[in-house]
């Protein structure tokens, strides 16, 4: 995948800035220099923390806004700015295209307009992103500190771990390294396969309650077996066994594992609703007026399941987190330095628990997983305005 | 003839024959519902019995080697040895050796524990259960009591400064998993501030008290199991209350809510009879859906503070890979699922007369 060795360096930073100037351009070619300008500033960053990844899909967003700041909608004399001889019933391709990128960026508008309205989704958000841009970006600024030093023990102490100074602002760990280093290095694997398994666990979940709902018969009986019976055993512990039999050499395994275990309880939900939706009037007005089956899906299903899908993507990564760092915990995964999962159990293994002055290295990683699920648990809150078409009003 | 069998009372009438009792019986939801808990129980049983034999590190082995090593034995001696503690012969069929458990099984016969030699399953998953389910059970009632007083209260005064402040505690709370609760409290409480002693959090019970139905061991009981208790408490009180909130609002807007306020009925009425009881019924099914999951327990929280119970056991029983005991507790925590979801059916037609169950899976 290109895009992903490019994180936080050189590279990314240019292809950050490629990819910037196209709303850059769009914005002086529209005289909407502002907005212009802080596409290219979006753009930057995103393809600075994904490279190819996050620059090209944020393209497509910021130049949808611009154009959607300077579209004159020609065919819509009422409601448009456009003078009444420029009202044209024309359409050309181009001008097809542009609308679609004005409806984009205003869907994009709202949806911001949505996000800030709600104040706990956007105190959510912020502390999101906060945590993205730390574990992505302070590796930059923060050198990763691997070796112990023997040399930092405080005299008079038996044990190297020390509170926070004005050296180590989040103090030293149990050989003596910087607990700060260790948080800024180590949580991008814990959130990205997180991220990766909630995915999974969806997408799994959409897929086979969708093929549940509206195939029906012999499949859907099949597909609901099948979730009762892994709804049935205990996850946690099952997890545990699997954990044993399958050797996690590489993390997406691990969420793999997470997702084939968890799509059940979405995909019931998901099949209940694509069945409620079957039945209601204007799917069934879409059938009779044969507007085609991807017409259906696209348009009249999945708009009314999006915010439930998203706000249980963000359940199921909460969900993830959990077992991820409850697996790490009991140590039955294999430990890699760093991590902030493994602070925590290399804490409680090297007993420095119960030591007052290790606070600095067992709660920066505690406190971190806490805040970032409670972020998680408080974006979703205004996930809902955003994708739900009716609660979202206009610009 | 007929008007004869009219004026006859009701007692007269045809018996069923067996084969229509056996009818009935085959249509009833019940017995559908029952055979198909029976096949999922089986399905886990074969899934879990031929998974946890692939995991690496087999028991057997390393009691074979251990034999060696310590008691000088050539690796024959030490085999048979081995086989006769065990009481199984690992070179059977791995399908003879099931085919053997389920017949066990059937006998009510749950094996002997592998690395615990001479005690059988059975009496192990007797010992630990009741510490799981007096503390799991206990939080449980205490959470989903307090929950649902509070989801209601706040439903019902909803927009009040309390409402906000009970829905931002709740969804913080909610939002955090349990054992880095746990890991707070003891950091911040235990170790920081000195609140309490974390020697004395950790175990079952006193063991310096001899076990009896004195006041002074039932009071170190509540003592060791205060830790986990909270805890559990405080995981799963945000979700009652958020769930209460958001089912008391929705029942806030029907229409017998509306004709109970214009009929003039004191508010306290309306509070416990008409909006409480009707916003219930969804967590009901929650709560006994819950209750196959209690018996299980939480593995970490009771790894954490060694409290003895059954969660804290299977994951011992894993990593020591002691196959029957791990059988033994999947099994109970099966059948424990199965048995809730069927409960849960059952009171929910009980509680709800709307509901019926023969109506297929969407009511």
């Amino acid at each position: 995948m290109i895009g992903l060795e490019t994180v936080a360096t050189p590279a990314g930073l240019i292809i950050g800035a490629i990819c910037g100037l196209v709303p850059l351009a769009a914005g002086v070619y529209y005289r909407k220099i502002g907005v212009g300008i802080g596409g290219f500033i979006a753009c930057l960053l995103s393809g600075f923390a994904c490279g190819l990844i996050g620059g090209l899909p944020m393209i497509l967003l910021t130049y949808a806004v611009v154009v959607s700041y300077a579209y004159v909608n020609r065919q819509d004399p009422f409601t448009s700015r456009a003078a009444l001889e420029d009202v044209s019933f024309e359409v050309s391709r181009i001008e097809q295209l542009q609308r679609a990128m004005a409806n984009l960026g205003i869907t994009v508008r709202a949806s911001w307009k949505a996000l800030t309205r709600n104040k706990a989704g956007l105190i959510g958000f912020i502390g999101i992103l906060f945590f993205v841009l730390v574990t992505t970006f302070g590796p930059l600024f923060i050198e990763y500190d691997g070796a112990a030093h023997m040399d930092r023990r405080t005299p008079g102490s038996r044990a190297l771990v020390a509170p926070p100074s004005a050296e180590f602002p989040l103090g030293l760990d149990w050989k003596g390294r910087d607990v700060l280093s260790h948080m800024v290095h180590g949580g991008q694997r814990l959130i990205l396969t997180s991220i990766q398994a909630g995915i999974l666990a969806t997408g799994i979940a959409v897929i086979l309650g969708s093929a549940a709902g509206l195939l029906g018969g012999a499949v859907d009986q099949a597909i609901t077996t099948v979730a009762n019976f892994i709804l049935t055993i205990p996850a946690f512990p099952l997890l545990i066994v699997l954990a044993a039999l399958v050797e996690f050499d590489s993390d997406f395994l691990l969420a793999l594992l997470f997702g084939v275990l968890n799509w059940p309880t979405l995909m019931r939900a998901v099949r209940a609703q694509v069945l409620s939706l079957r039945e209601r009037d204007y799917v069934q007005a879409a059938m009779a007026l044969d507007l085609g089956l991807w017409h259906i899906i696209s348009r009249e299903v999945f708009p009314n399941m999006v915010s439930y899908v998203a706000v249980n993507l963000i359940f199921t990564i909460r969900v993830a987190m959990y077992s991820i760092v409850g697996l790490v915990f009991l140590g039955l995964v294999p430990l890699r330095e760093p991590d902030w999962a493994v602070m925590i159990y290399t804490g409680r293994q090297q007993g420095v628990l119960f030591l007052p002055q290790a606070a600095g290295m067992l709660l920066s990683p505690i406190i971190a997983i806490a805040l970032f699920q409670l972020s998680l648990v408080l974006f979703s809150r205004s996930l809902e305005e955003i994708f739900n078409p009716r609660l979202r009003s206009g610009v | 003839m007929t008007a004869l069998s009219a004026s006859s009372p009701p007692a007269a009438q045809p018996v069923p024959t067996l084969r229509e009792r056996l009818r009935r019986l085959r249509r009833s939801y019940l017995f559908k519902v029952v055979i198909q808990g029976l096949i999922t129980i089986l399905a886990v049983m074969t899934l879990t019995f031929f998974m946890i034999r692939q995991m690496p590190g087999n028991p057997f082995q390393v009691r074979i080697e251990d034999l060696m090593t310590r008691q000088g034995l050539t690796y024959e001696e030490a085999y048979r040895a081995a086989a006769s503690i065990f009481n199984f012969d690992p070179d059977r069929p791995a399908l003879l050796q099931f085919g053997d458990y389920i017949g066990d099984l059937l006998q009510g016969d749950l094996g002997m524990s592998i690395t615990k030699t001479g005690t059988p399953v059975a009496e192990l998953i007797l010992r630990y259960l009741p510490w799981t389910l007096f503390s799991i059970g206990l939080s449980v009632l205490i959470s989903f009591t307090l929950g649902t007083t509070l989801g209601l209260s706040i439903g019902y005064w909803r927009g009040s400064w309390f409402d906000n402040v009970v829905t931002t505690l709740a969804s913080i709370i909610s939002g955090i998993p349990d054992y880095i609760i746990a890991l707070l409290i003891i950091l911040i409480f235990g170790v920081q501030l000195e609140w309490f002693k974390i020697g004395q959090v950790r175990g079952g019970v006193d063991p310096t008290i001899t076990p009896a139905l004195s006041l002074e061991y039932i009071g170190s009981i509540l003592q060791y199991a205060f830790m986990p208790m909270l805890i559990y408490t405080l995981s799963s009180i945000g979700t009652w209350i958020l769930a209460m909130k958001s089912s008391t609002i929705s029942t806030l807007g029907e229409d017998y809510i509306a004709v109970a306020q214009a009929r003039g009925l004191p508010q306290r009425r309306i509070l416990s009879a008409y909006v409480g009881r009707n916003a219930m019924l969804p967590l009901i099914t929650r709560l006994a859906i819950n209750v196959g999951f209690i018996v299980g327990g939480s593995v970490i929280i009771e790894e954490m503070f060694q409290y003895p119970g059954l969660g804290r056991n299977l994951y011992l029983a894993i990593t020591g890979r002691d196959y029957t005991v791990m059988q033994g507790i999947f099994l109970v925590i099966t059948v424990a699922v199965v048995a809730s979801n069927i409960l849960a059916d059952l009171v929910i037609v009980w509680l709800d007369p709307r509901v019926r169950l023969d109506k297929g899976e969407e009511a």
